[in-house]
């Protein structure tokens, strides 16, 4: 064969499977499992009061964020997906943390402090700050 | 004296009028939406915030970080090249039922709306129309719509991967 059709295939081939390469990447890429990340403790009360004081200053230190949160249910309910959603209480009664789980937390009763990890989504105003792929810690 | 009476007859009066407004809400609502084009491009939100009251007003609010796609590289590209969810991390709308006599709050049944609002998404707000679907059941209302985002509206400069996506919003609420 000649050189200059080798150096094509060659060029070819390298390029073929340099794209196989990103579609694998893109499509083979896992998703991130907060359960391996360390967390950013704080209380539930305390992501609160930082989101309603300065949601921007916020946003930079927390959104996208793993978060390890401590506070007391307010109530268990179930997301029209079916999956489990838990309301942790602030000081202010109409403004809950919203931690949607990604694992079945098992039976929890509103009043029970609970530690549960997540990624925080950011914060709705006069809702709540919103956390998902929520797993409990304890 | 008299003009303290009238003051607090006034008062009175707006607190009867404030009381009797029913607001419905859900912290946990849904949004999907999906590319025309490609069926890979396709998200959900299960964590929308959403009240409605029965004098018509109505508003969505939703994370962008909270829309969760099939492949996590797709979810980063969203995030980080197309809607810039860092620097707009919220999309919100705000408005009202247009035809808000043909609703009946007080009972179950099936009405259909139209509603008419500002919808903000990447810093960009828009006045939109888009008919939907309010259904009572139990005294509470299920609200469905289904509408088109144009991305060069939101200046969303997604050309590559699709021009336009199908979106469609589902709020049970309490």
């Amino acid at each position: 064969m000649q050189k200059w059709k080798k150096t094509i295939l060659m060029i070819g081939g390298i390029g073929l499977l340099a794209a196989l390469a990103v579609v694998l990447y893109v499509f083979l890429k896992p998703h991130r499992d907060v359960s391996k990340e360390k967390g950013v403790q704080l209380t539930a009360q305390a992501l609160f009061d930082a989101f309603k004081t300065n949601e921007a200053d916020a946003n930079v230190r927390y959104l996208d964020k793993a978060i390890e949160l401590n506070g007391e249910v307010a109530d268990v309910n179930t997301n029209q997906d079916g999956h489990i959603v838990v309301n942790v209480k602030t000081n202010d009664p109409l403004f809950m943390i919203n931690c949607t789980f990604k694992t079945n937390p098992g039976t929890l009763q509103p009043g029970q402090t609970i530690t549960f990890k997540g990624i925080c989504t950011g914060y709705i105003p006069d809702m709540n700050v919103v956390i998902n792929e929520g797993v409990l810690v304890k | 004296m008299k003009f303290v009476f009238v003051f607090l007859i006034g008062i009175l009066f707006l607190g009867t009028q404030a009381e009797a407004q029913k607001v419905f809400g859900t912290r946990n609502g849904k949004i999907t939406f999906a590319s025309p084009t490609d069926d890979d491009v396709k998200s959900t939100n299960n964590e929308v915030a959403s009240r409605i009251a029965d004098n018509g007003q109505i508003t969505f609010s939703a994370l962008i970080k909270g829309f969760k796609f099939k492949y996590a590289e797709m979810q980063e590209h969203f995030n980080d090249q197309y809607l810039e969810s860092n620097k707009f991390p919220r999309a919100d709308f705000k408005g009202t039922i247009v035809n808000l006599k043909e609703v009946n709050f007080g009972k179950d049944g099936s009405y259909k709306v139209s509603v008419k609002g500002d919808l903000t998404l990447h810093g960009v707000t828009k006045n939109i129309t888009v008919a939907g679907m309010i259904e009572i059941k139990g005294g509470k209302p299920l609200a469905n719509c289904k509408f088109v985002i144009r991305m060069k509206d939101f200046n969303v400069d997604a050309s590559s991967v699709t021009e336009t996506v199908n979106a469609e919003v589902s709020c049970q609420y309490q």
